[in-house]
């Protein structure tokens, strides 16, 4: 299958008042037609800014965008203008559901304005039919009582019922594919698994694509075809979950599996401190990787292939 | 929400009292002698002793407040030194002067101010933001007596184009019949078909409605863009605009609607801001309203009509404050 | 007393870094140009005795015959009708309201600041028996309250001073009880208060330092506004009274003259304006500086 999307070499970063400094260093992601792909990472590896990054919505005063393409499908996303993004891409092409339900509802309109708005905007539905269309949406994400649900405003729902609505509303308008920054962050457990579960369906009747953002191994590994490891701003590791997952390369895919102890008998074990001064130039992980060597604190190293469609971005021997 | 506008009047009246308790300290309780401002400099020792009396000053402090109460509550203000006119009808004769100038700030404000506020806010960093800013300020560091003057200098003194003052010539007033049917010279005539006449009554009201326009339009603009930059940093903006909405429909309707409860708060503090205004705006422009009335009543120690304005003025701005929590609360997000 | 020490010690982390901001705000001219302005101010007001072209002139009249002349060389901003140098009156002017404002701002904050913090650090019926009486001050319209109180006082500058500060302290109560009701219930206040910290260190170590950045703005703010106020209760003829040379006193004064005689209205007026300005500048730059929300980046 084509490329259907491709991030080739993304460096950005960000203007402080300490200086500028570089958030992602991406060399290279792809992800295909009809897949769900997983990106992994802590909190503050670039996760939320790379997804932002992709429909150009960065804030415009301090973000640097200093090298790279987004290819979309064959366009170049970062060579577009805001007003091509708005008409072409947001929403009709591409969508983002974010990680807070609550901060992403406008508490002042109730969820029918809100979904209607956006439908009304991108398929020029009015009257009755925006009103069929919009309940259509909220039982298309599997919303029990959807009509009373539209006259709710937002804090009146539960988290999980937020996270539905916002589903709803960003695949209401035909995206083809969808960014799902940490959907089940701020969700009980057992909630957590029906969105999952949601996604995953939503991804194979509608047939579209997903970039699924999560800071635990566990929540990937159902769902995704393949998955990217983020450190730092950096691709460290990527390959299909069965690659990652079991025949993991890079330590710190090794410490983020092993940070999940499934076994009593298991000790714990978890990624290590900072055993190390940082090595400006080098790996971003070698401060804290068990494995380092002295190479890589003076190189920075390149995904390199490990096997057919597993590569890893480190210098132990494969 | 009708307990919440129940409890919310409940604490105003709860205030109004607390308002009359500072005005009786203020009036009776302050001064050495409040009989002999009562009764004004001139007046001769019988006429003190009398009003003491009056007064119910022998009395004790609570048989006085008790009296003030009550008076006040059937609206009786006492009775100006100056035109020995029951306060309560000078004022009302004077009101709709001033209603117009508050009317064309309070407009002002919100059909200048708030969009000012919002371009602003939008173009943050650039020059259009830059100048509104500096307009803003500049605008309410403008001593109003001085900007009144300064522009009496240029548009009469200079170009000659615009009157001194009054809300109409003198010989309209000598000449014609001015019909009083609302009080509003530019309503009245209106209606009753007399274009000259209306047209004279807008020319006149052109300087007076400027000055006291400008300290509205700088606070509403300030505070409005201080609102909504807050707003359009919340995620819910972002996420309309990753759905491919218009800029246009993002700012106006999805920001806008959250900087209500703001918004609303600030005009009502402007209106506070142009009552006092008023003060000194209608004393260099002739007006013959509320804040002449004070401004001459202070010159001339009128102490009665001191009050008699400040309770007054203090009580519409009460109500409008409780207005304004309303609005505020209409907010789907506050529990009434 | 020991309270002010612990104040003075949680201040410390945060001028510094108050100090490591300031060079940011060092990059905006507008706010440079004011710093700048408001200095020149303060040396006028500082040497005014001693740098005025004619002393003499301030408050009687030296010179009777120079009645209502226009700017000249000879006297810059020309004369008022008993033959004074308006330039004169003007810059001892500047004393005057720097002194006063100064004056009825500490005076309200030593008042309101303290108010607030145990309102809003104790709470109970003491917060709420504050807040009615800081409520109730505060539903006088603006200015309002003031021109009463100094009505019947009776006019003059310190009684104008006076109940400037009646009328002003409010606003600082109801702003650092907000402050610290937000803050009483951060986790460092309650693991104090865990530990059995007295109320007192606790007001004054830990939430007060903490509530005094929008305090600092407000009052910088409030300093135009304080010299605006003073303009206009003297204009009203409520504040300063002749011959003190206070600017809102020289304006009323030349309104009997002004159409002929612009000069006299003009630049009392002009000081006041660019007073006023320079200090609401330097509030919305320390504001911008101090609060991480309304920041370039």
């Amino acid at each position: 299958m084509s490329e259907y999307l491709e991030i080739n070499n993304l460096q950005i970063g960000f203007r402080t008042y300490e200086g500028d400094k570089q958030v992602l260093n991406i060399e290279h992601i792809a992800i295909d037609r009809g897949e769900t792909y997983g990106l992994v990472g802590e909190s503050g590896a670039g996760k939320t800014v790379l997804a932002l990054t992709i429909l150009n919505l960065l804030p415009p005063a301090s973000a640097l965008i200093n090298n790279g393409e987004i290819c979309f499908d064959g366009e170049n996303l970062l060579a577009k203008s805001q007003k091509e993004m708005r008409e072409s891409y947001r929403g009709k092409r591409i969508s983002m559901i974010f990680q807070d339900p609550m901060s992403t509802l406008n508490p002042v309109f109730t969820v029918g304005q809100q979904v209607g708005r956006v439908i009304q905007y991108h398929r020029g539905l009015r009257g009755k039919e925006l009103e069929k269309k919009s309940f259509e949406t909220l039982e298309m994400v599997k919303l029990p009582d959807a009509s009373s649900v539209l006259n709710k405003y937002p804090h009146e729902l539960s988290g999980g019922q937020r996270q539905r609505v916002i589903i709803a509303i960003a695949l209401s308008c035909g995206a083809e594919f969808l960014i799902a920054d940490e959907p089940t962050r701020n969700l009980d457990v057992t909630i957590q698994a029906g969105v999952l579960k949601l996604i995953d369906e939503l991804q194979r009747d509608l047939n579209i694509s997903v970039l699924f953002i999560a800071n635990n191994m566990g929540l990937v590994n159902v769902i995704c075809k393949n998955i990217g490891i983020l450190y730092r701003g950096k691709i460290i590791e990527t390959g299909t979950s069965q690659q990652v997952i079991h025949n993991h390369f890079h330590p710190y895919t090794d410490a983020l599996i092993s940070a999940i102890p499934r076994d009593k008998s298991e000790k714990l074990k978890f990624a290590s401190a900072i055993v190390r001064p940082e090595a400006v130039g080098g790996c971003p992980y070698y401060a804290r990787c068990p494995q380092a060597m002295d190479v890589c604190a003076q190189k920075e190293p390149l995904l390199e292939k490990i096997n057919n469609g597993h590569q890893a971005a480190c210098f132990l021997p494969r | 929400m009708t307990k919440f506008i129940l409890r919310r009047l409940f604490f105003g009246l709860i205030v109004l009292f607390g308002v009359v308790l500072i005005t009786f300290i203020i009036s009776r309780v302050v001064p050495s002698d409040p009989a002999a401002k009562w009764v004004g400099p001139r007046a001769s020792q019988e006429q003190i002793a009398l009003a003491r009396i009056e007064l119910g000053l022998d009395k004790p402090v609570y048989v006085q407040f008790w009296r003030y109460l009550t008076d006040l509550l059937h609206g009786n203000l006492g009775n100006s030194l100056r035109t020995r006119q029951p306060i309560t009808s000078d004022l009302k004769s004077r009101l709709p002067a001033t209603l117009e100038l508050v009317v064309i700030s309070s407009l002002a404000a919100v059909l200048i101010g708030i969009p000012l506020g919002v371009v602003s806010a939008r173009n943050k960093g650039k020059l259009v933001d830059h100048f509104s800013r500096l307009f803003s300020v500049g605008v309410v560091s403008i001593p109003t007596f001085w900007i009144g003057l300064i522009l009496q200098l240029i548009f009469f003194r200079e170009l000659g184009i615009l009157p001194i003052g009054g809300r109409l010539s003198i010989d309209t007033t000598l000449i014609t019949n001015v019909p009083n049917i609302t009080g509003f010279i530019t309503f009245d005539s209106l209606i009753t078909g007399n274009i000259p006449l209306f047209l004279e009554a807008v020319w006149h009201l052109i300087l007076p409605g400027f000055t006291i326009a400008m300290y509205p339009i700088g606070l509403v603009a300030r505070m409005t863009r201080s609102a909504l930059l807050e707003i359009l940093g919340e995620d819910y903006i972002t996420a309309a605009r990753s759905y491919g909405l218009k800029e246009r429909i993002v700012v106006w309707s999805y920001a806008l609607k959250n900087s209500v409860g703001p918004t609303s708060t600030v005009v009502a503090l402007s209106i506070g801001y142009t009552l006092v205004n008023t003060f000194l705006v209608e004393s260099i422009f002739a007006w013959p309203g509320i804040g002449n009335y004070i401004a001459t009543a202070v010159t001339g120690n009128d102490y009665p009509a001191i009050m008699g304005v400040t309770i007054f003025s203090t009580i519409a701005y009460v109500v409008l404050n409780m207005i304004a929590d309303i609005i505020v609360a209409l907010d789907p997000r506050v529990r009434v | 007393m020991i309270q002010y020490r612990d104040f003075l010690y949680g201040l410390r982390p945060r001028i510094r870094e108050f100090g490591k901001s300031l060079y940011f705000f060092n990059r905006n001219r507008l706010q440079m140009i004011s710093l700048i302005i408001i200095l020149v101010l303060v040396l006028i007001a500082i040497l005014a005795p001693v740098i005025v072209p004619y002393p003499g002139q301030i408050m009687k009249e030296n010179n009777p015959t120079d009645k209502l002349l226009p700017p000249s060389g000879k006297y810059f901003f020309g004369t008022d009708e008993l033959g004074r140098d308006i330039f004169s009156r003007v810059l001892y002017g500047t004393r005057i309201s720097l002194i006063t404002a100064v004056i009825a701002v500490a005076a309200a904050l030593l008042v309101g600041v303290p108010l607030g913090a145990i309102a809003g650090t104790i709470g109970g019926m003491t917060d709420e028996i504050i807040m009615r009486i800081t409520d109730v001050f505060l539903s006088f319209p603006p200015l309002l309250l003031a021109i009463a109180i100094a009505a019947f006082l009776g006019p003059s500058l310190q009684n104008a001073i006076l109940s400037i500060v009646i009328a002003w302290w409010p606003w600082y109560t109801r702003l650092i009880r907000g402050q610290a009701v937000s803050i009483r219930e951060r986790q460092f206040v309650r693991a104090a208060r865990s530990i059995g910290t007295p109320m007192s260190q606790i007001i004054f170590k830990h939430i007060l330092p903490n509530t005094m950045a929008p305090v600092i703005v407000q009052a910088s703010m409030d300093l135009g506004g304080v010299i605006l106020t003073i303009a206009s209760l003297s204009f009203l003829g409520l504040g300063a009274q002749a011959p003190t040379p206070e600017w809102g006193l020289m304006i009323s004064t030349s309104r009997t003259y002004f159409l002929d005689s612009w000069w006299y209205g003009v630049f009392p007026g002009m000081a006041i304006f660019i007073s006023v300005l320079v200090f609401n500048l330097i509030g919305d730059g320390i504001r911008e500086v101090l609060d991480p929300k309304t920041r370039k980046f």
